[in-house]
């Protein structure tokens, strides 16, 4: 398919927008590069939805303003704005075949008939559903009809692909191939996507970056890896995995549990500290044990050992962990 | 809700069904059935009198205007109901309950009432013209009634709501984001309206526009008040060769055609139901309404805004405007009256023959109200304990009543009752009146039957009830509502109608309604405004009534 880095920049300015006394929007900056997958994640209300909604132009804003390759599109109606979207509820129209479905976004561009018909059999290719071409949306399965949603958006050669939450509606089995297929898509296509879940692992997998959203801001916008590794402050790095925070002297070092130790020996770490066990859970790749350390409680996520096995709760146990996986976040 | 056979134990099925069943086989079966019998000739079979409808070309031409008459109405009722549906479906829920009281207060007002109402709004010195005049619009008065635009106004006016209810339906199971795809595909307003729109609210609008032209085509009353010679239909054929020509055969046959194109609606509006489809949507989770965001309405929508204020202006026009009217003080009709008193009131509460027509039209309505709602009762029992296989078919015959033209059934139990000397007394039209209101009292007790939780009734009888004490203490008073709001709609059935009284009342036992008509059809006199404000008020008293109970019941 050749419409690989069609792609455009996207620069959000500084967006505002309230609804009654609450904050929709306070301030958001973002930017974009042209072939980006940038995921907006956050709890629901976040502004996550909104802020996806005021790019496509479904919902209007206060103050600043959205550039597509530098052009001010805050005037231009939805319909002049070339952005495909997959809605959650994938919103294929119900009494057009697939075919049609797709082909109506090329329709209202005023294709000739033929380019429209090659088209729609290159993307319905993409997306393995040339079988499924006269079938109506209600005779396929959610994944199917994803997929529908998803050749719909791509076959316009959109500026930038909206997604909302668009795989919430399928079960974890599939949620996981049709993560794989769009991150094979994406890479195919090159296009800008701009993908809003509250999942945060579908989040890491799937972005080149994530802006993490709440109260209507965008807390923090990295790589996955770096919000990960170097969260901002304590919102960011609870919000994305466990966090645990051990006192230390009047302040707080923030380390994940996978980075933790149990046991007698603690290889490799610089810091030891000592703490009850109040709990320990198999969790299949290996133990999880809640550790009290001076009434804070602590999550440690370690390989399964007889020695781990046999801890009991109530008694006391050496923990520790390397300096360096300690995280540098901020107070608030 | 499915049921053991055995708990059939305690209330047979036979005794819910017989009492109606047998009402609906002697004042309804057998008046239709010797109707056809008679049609098709009293010695001999013959298609005589259906070759003279074709041959003869008034008839023939009788036959074309009621077709077009109700596609006209049909065609209005859809246009009208698009942009009230819209608003309704966009609007806040207050203005979405001001609007939907709009719909149906035509409904729930009587058909008499209302053509009354409209005569007065547009007759030549009527309020209409009035207007137009002194604003200078038109020199001379428009002749508004009398001829096709009177019966499209009237007929349009009661029959919008059978178009609207479902349209505005289809409105709110359209998804928002159904719309906002179409948009981000690059569809603007107007394709959006014809592409997506249309065709996902056209199954709800064929659905009530086939409701609507089968309701068209058996009226009687808007076309003889409000229409000229050439807009006959055929239900005042069948009347005009009763009580003119007394060509009862011809009458008859001219019945069975309506009866057999009603009947062929019917037939077909539930193979489409059968094909109802396109309103459920592409599958995955049921998004958020279609509804108006932060955007603001299009051109269009405001446009639409506009047409729906016409448009409840015109449902509402006729029901407000008798009130003012009513208090006028001088005999000729003008808007708004020059002084106001209560002269006409006075008049209708002195007058003997109006005291004397009220009464009798709430005795019947209390009778009526009484018998329908046992017969409605028992039917729904009997129809909720029967096996699942004959239930639908039963049903539907229950509720053929209501489907079946008015003049129908009234010009049947004519010729059946006639020769009894019923029709001097008030029995004839109680009759009448009690196969017209059962069907609404079975179609509520019925919903209410299914909402109640046969587990109770279960739970009742293990802990030792016998089921006469079950009924009593555990199922009355939770179907109890669905039993008063029938008992509202049966009450309303018999004091608003006119068609059944009629032909089965004469001068001494005349109801309230007919007196009314007798009135309208000469000259409208103020004390007929008066006696329309009372209906209105009774009507209002008794649904509020019914309103106020069920709320107190529910908080």
């Amino acid at each position: 398919m050749n419409i690989s880095a069609l792609g455009k920049a996207v620069s959000i300015q500084s967006l505002g927008k309230s609804y009654g006394s609450t904050r929709a929007l306070d301030g958001v900056s973002l930017n974009i590069a042209a072939g980006e997958f940038c995921t907006l994640l956050g709890a629901s209300g976040s502004g996550k939805t909104t802020l996806l909604k005021t790019i496509a132009g479904f919902e209007t804003y206060e103050t600043g303003q959205i550039l597509v390759d530098g052009v001010d599109v805050g005037p231009m109606p939805v319909s002049k704005r070339n952005i495909g979207m997959v809605f959650q509820n994938y919103a294929l129209f119900p009494h057009m075949s697939v075919r049609r479905n797709v082909a109506f976004g090329l329709e209202m561009r005023r294709l000739a008939a033929k380019e429209i018909e090659n088209r729609v059999d290159e993307v319905l290719a993409l997306v393995d559903l040339t079988a499924y071409a006269e079938r109506l949306p209600r005779q396929l399965s959610g994944g199917q009809q994803q997929r529908v949603a998803l050749a719909r958006a791509l076959v316009i050669r959109p500026d930038i692909l909206l997604m909302d939450e668009p795989l919430g509606a399928l079960d974890k089995n599939l949620r996981q191939s049709i993560q794989l297929e769009l991150k094979r898509l994406h890479a195919a296509v090159g296009a800008t996507v701009v993908y809003v879940t509250h999942d945060q692992e579908e989040a890491l997998f799937l972005s080149d970056r994530i802006a993490l959203m709440d109260k209507g801001r965008i807390v923090q916008a990295s790589t996955p890896r770096g919000l990960y590794e170097k969260p901002a402050n304590r919102f960011v790095a609870s919000f994305l995995g466990e966090c645990n925070f051990i006192p230390s002297d009047g302040q707080e070092i923030a380390i994940r549990p996978e980075k933790l130790r149990v046991g007698r020996d603690l290889p490799g770490c610089d810091k030891k500290l000592e703490g009850h066990v109040t709990a320990v859970n198999f969790i299949g790749r290996g133990f999880r044990v809640m550790l009290d350390h001076r009434g804070a409680e602590l999550a440690a996520e370690v390989d399964a050992s007889d020695e781990i096995a046999a801890l009991r709760v109530g008694t006391p146990v050496a923990f520790g962990f390397r300096s360096t996986d300690a995280m540098d976040i901020a107070s608030i | 809700m499915a049921r053991p056979a055995k708990a059939g134990r305690g209330f047979p099925v036979w005794l819910g069904l017989a009492p109606f069943g047998l009402v609906l086989v002697v004042l309804f079966a057998v008046p239709v059935l010797s109707l056809l019998k008679l049609a098709f000739g009293e010695g001999g079979f013959t298609l005589v009198h259906f070759h003279r409808m074709i041959d003869v070309p008034v008839y023939r031409s009788v036959l074309g205007t009621t077709l077009g008459i109700a596609g006209l109405v049909t065609v209005l009722a859809v246009l009208a109901s698009y942009p009230l549906a819209y608003v309704m479906a966009t609007v806040g829920p207050r203005a979405r309950s001001l609007l939907m009281l709009l719909v149906l207060l035509p409904f729930w007002t009587s058909a008499l009432v209302r053509t009354t109402a409209w005569i007065i709004l547009l007759q030549s010195n009527g309020v209409v013209n009035a207007l137009l005049m002194g604003s200078g619009l038109t020199t001379t008065p428009t002749a508004f009634i009398y001829n096709l635009s009177g019966v499209l106004i009237g007929m349009t006016h009661v029959l919008m709501p059978f178009i609207v209810l479902p349209l505005y339906a289809a409105f709110s199971n359209l998804e928002l984001s159904t719309v906002q795809a179409a948009e981000s595909l690059g569809a603007g307003p107007i394709t959006v309206f014809r592409r997506i729109i249309l065709p996902l609210t056209a199954p709800g609008v064929v659905a009530g526009g086939m409701i609507v032209f089968m309701n068209a085509i058996g009226f009687y009353l808007t076309p003889a008040l409000m229409g000229g010679p050439g807009q006959t239909m055929i239900a005042q054929m069948i009347a005009s060769n009763i009580n003119t020509e007394l060509n009862w055969p011809f009458a008859a046959a001219l019945a069975t055609v309506l009866l057999v194109a009603t009947v062929t609606m019917l037939a077909l509006f539930q193979r489409f139901f059968g094909l109802e489809r396109l309103i459920e949507g592409g599958g995955g989770k049921a998004g958020e309404p279609f509804t108006v965001t932060s955007r603001g309405r299009s051109p269009g929508g405001w446009a639409a805004i506009v047409a729906a204020c016409l448009v409840g202006a015109f449902l509402i026009a006729p029901i407000i405007i008798v009130f003012p009217m009513s208090l006028g003080s001088s005999p000729f009709l003008a808007f708004p009256p020059d002084s106001y008193s209560l002269t006409w009131y006075e008049n209708f509460f002195g007058t003997t023959k109006w005291v004397a027509a009220l009464t009798r039209s709430l005795q019947i309505a209390g009778l009526v109200v009484a018998i329908s709602v046992v017969l409605g009762t028992l039917a729904a029992l009997g129809v909720a304990r029967m096996r699942p296989r004959w239930r639908s078919t039963v049903e539907t015959i229950f509720i053929l009543p209501m489907i079946v033209p008015v003049i129908i059934l009234a010009v049947g139990l004519y010729y059946l009752l006639a020769p009894t000397g019923l029709v001097g007394s008030i029995w004839g039209v109680t009759l009448g009146h009690v196969v017209l209101a059962t069907p609404y009292v079975f179609i509520t007790v019925r919903a209410a039957l299914k909402s109640f939780d046969g587990n109770l009734e279960f739970a009742a009888l293990g802990l030792g009830a016998s089921w006469a004490t079950m009924f009593r203490r555990v199922m009355l008073p939770s179907i109890a509502p669905g039993i008063a709001a029938g008992a509202v709609f049966a009450f309303i059935t018999s004091f608003d109608d006119v068609i059944i009284a009629l032909f089965l009342t004469n001068i001494r036992s005349r109801t309230l309604p007919k007196l009314m008509y007798e009135g309208v059809a000469h000259e409208i006199d103020p004390t007929i405004i008066a006696a329309s404000c009372l209906i209105i008020l009774v009507t209002v008293l008794v649904l509020g009534g019914n309103l106020l109970l069920t709320k107190r019941k529910t908080t």
